[in-house]
């Protein structure tokens, strides 16, 4: 009796796992089919907008009371950035100058004019232990948006990145590894 | 007992597909299913922050993915402890909290989107809970009482081979194919250890206080008695003190590494310190197993835990990198003790109350504050008073949990 009981009760639980994973193939497909390498675009701000090439609308006269679009409906003002124009480097490789590893990019420190200041890296480590975050000057990155898989080029060696002090989110003065120490227009290491 | 007379037939087929699964005893299935489970685990390590990070995650969304496991864990421990006590059959258990490691994997591997990451950390924090106790109860049932402290011996050393195994394909699968494939290889890997429980199929289907024949001794006692147990307690504030004092030291003498190591040796020197303990407490488990039984367990209680304050006073005078990776060899000797003698003391106070498990997900708890209390201690000091301030202060606490077993701990082992 007690061995009856046992199998029905294992089937059950084999066939929400086969559902489970049914499921996740499912979802696996759909997020496979977004990642294609379509153009990104941006939605344009309208104060800022006469850069924009627009060659198909020519001077539009001032539309009075144009309806609302409706829900759903793609923005008037999007511009396309196409593959290769740029790219997303948040979680990229970055290399050394000799294309050494030198982690990944985590975090961008941006100042109040909306300049990147600084590219936090995760440095180092063997299965996740012993990374280490480093700030590292915004100027020191090159970037190759065509590189989808290694976007960036850090040129500074790495024993300087090693000893550098870890980027603490609330540290009071961000210590970020700079240019070579000649640079003199640099005020941001203040020791 | 008749576990270990089946061990020594050698399998007559000598292709590995050959073994017959039929003919595998009791004892090396739970040999094999320490070490997939070792091996899975590995992969639900650290490691996800690193596949969450290449996949643009933000460290804030890291964090609460991975607070989100922590906390599941430790909200888990003690009513996945009492359901694997009141489920009849252990294996069952385990084989279902594998299952679910097969999907929190895949979860991680097939689309690192949000809604997966978390669900699969819950996932993996519950079935983690429910497993660790199954197996405990399965060793029991293999090894009987008398000979647990040898069991939970051999359980150590093939954990910690599939520990070392475990780092080493994964960090190579990592490095040389891709982070994703680091948890396609933890999926597949949930293959084999559901086979290693085959041999172990109502081997513990008898719940162990339920014993004599015709009437029923109803000696469970009620919860609220168990978890007031005073040996009880206590040994959960020892285990407390130990990962608190342990949990922080490896991760910050691996960071110190990457800081002072020159260039790529940095990385291979953090390997070392990963592999080496395990090597370690792969050679000396089932000493240690053994000595648990003949000289007692507050003996190699003692033993294990000294080990802290050295390893903290070492790392914080000893700055040289190769005295780093030697330092982990005490790591070694304090884990081996520590893996055993946490299931092996916790069943001797509890192991005839029916609440073991309920009291091994109590003992986990302990675990999982102690080691939350120490990342953040740790760090904290670490930040306001130097990396040397940290090593001394998780020393201290490490001192402290040696000085409370050694004063306050009584022998566990039941006279024979």
């Amino acid at each position: 009796m007690n061995t009856a009981r046992n199998s029905a009760r294992r089937r059950p639980a084999i066939g929400i796992f086969i559902v489970a994973l049914i499921l996740i193939a499912a979802a696996a497909g759909a997020n496979a089919e977004n990642s294609g390498a379509t153009p990104l675009v941006e939605i344009a701000q309208d104060q800022n907008a006469p850069a924009t090439p627009d060659a198909s609308k020519p001077a539009t006269p001032a539309e009075p009371a144009a309806p609302p679009p409706p829900p759903g409906a793609p923005p008037k003002n999007l511009q396309p950035i196409f593959p290769g124009d740029a790219t997303s480097i948040l979680g990229k490789k970055v290399q050394g100058a000799a294309g050494e590893d030198m982690g990944r990019v985590v975090d961008i420190l941006v100042d109040g004019e909306g300049q990147p200041r600084a590219a936090v890296i995760d440095f180092g480590g063997f299965l996740g232990v012993g990374s280490r975050k480093i700030a590292v000057d915004w100027r020191l990155l090159q970037f190759r948006p065509t590189d989808r898989k290694a976007p960036m080029q850090l040129s500074v060696a790495r024993a300087e990145v090693q000893a550098a002090p870890e980027y603490k989110e609330k540290n009071e003065p961000t210590q970020v590894v700079g240019p070579p120490a000649e640079a003199p227009a640099a005020p941001d290491a203040a020791k | 007992m008749t576990a270990l007379h089946s061990d020594n037939k050698a399998p007559h087929s000598t292709a590995l597909g050959r073994i017959r699964l039929a003919q595998l005893s009791p004892a090396r299935g739970l040999d094999w299913l320490n070490l997939f489970v070792a091996n899975i685990q590995t992969g639900f390590g650290p490691f996800i922050s690193v596949y969450l990070t290449t996949q643009g995650w933000t460290q804030t969304a890291i964090g609460f993915a991975l607070s989100l496991g922590t906390i599941t864990s430790m909200a888990s421990q003690l009513p996945a402890g009492a359901l694997v006590d009141a489920v009849r059959s252990k294996t069952r258990v385990a084989a279902l909290s594998i299952l679910v490691f097969t999907v929190s994997a895949l979860l991680l591997a097939v689309a690192p989107i949000p809604l997966f990451v978390y669900l699969a950390e819950v996932l993996h924090g519950f079935s983690s809970c429910t497993l660790g106790p199954a197996i405990v109860a399965m060793s029991l049932a293999v090894a009987a009482e008398a000979a647990l402290g040898v069991r939970l011996g051999r359980n150590a050393r093939y954990a910690s081979i599939g520990n070392g195994v475990g780092a080493a394909l994964m960090g190579a699968f990592g490095y040389y194919v891709s982070e994703r494939s680091v948890f396609i290889l933890t999926a597949l890997l949930t293959l084999p250890a559901l086979i290693a429980l085959v041999p172990l199929s109502g081997v513990a289907d008898v719940p162990p206080p339920v014993t004599g024949n015709g009437e029923k001794t109803q000696r469970t006692e009620k919860i609220g008695a168990v978890l007031a147990n005073r040996q009880l307690l206590l040994f959960a504030l020892c285990v407390m003190l130990f990962t608190l004092s342990n949990a922080a030291l490896l991760p910050f003498a691996a960071s110190a590494l990457t800081k002072r190591a020159g260039g790529d040796e940095a990385n291979l020197l953090i390997a070392a310190c990963i592999v080496l303990p395990q090597l370690i407490v792969a050679l000396i488990s089932p000493s240690i197993g053994r000595l648990a039984a003949t000289r007692g367990r507050r003996w190699v209680l003692l033993l294990g835990f000294s080990m802290l304050p050295l390893r903290g006073v070492v790392f914080a005078l000893l700055r040289d990198p190769a005295f780093v990776v030697m330092n982990q060899a005490f790591d070694g000797i304090a884990a081996a003790t520590f893996g055993i003698m946490v299931p092996l003391v916790t069943s001797d106070i509890t192991a005839r109350s029916g609440h073991l498990n309920l009291s091994l997900g109590f003992i986990g708890l302990a675990m999982g504050v102690g080691a939350m209390i120490s990342t953040t201690l740790a760090g904290w000091i670490g930040d306001r008073f130097g990396d040397q301030a940290a090593f001394l202060a998780l020393a201290s606490a490490g001192l402290a949990a040696t000085l409370l077993v050694w004063r306050a701990m009584p022998e566990t082992r039941s006279p024979t």
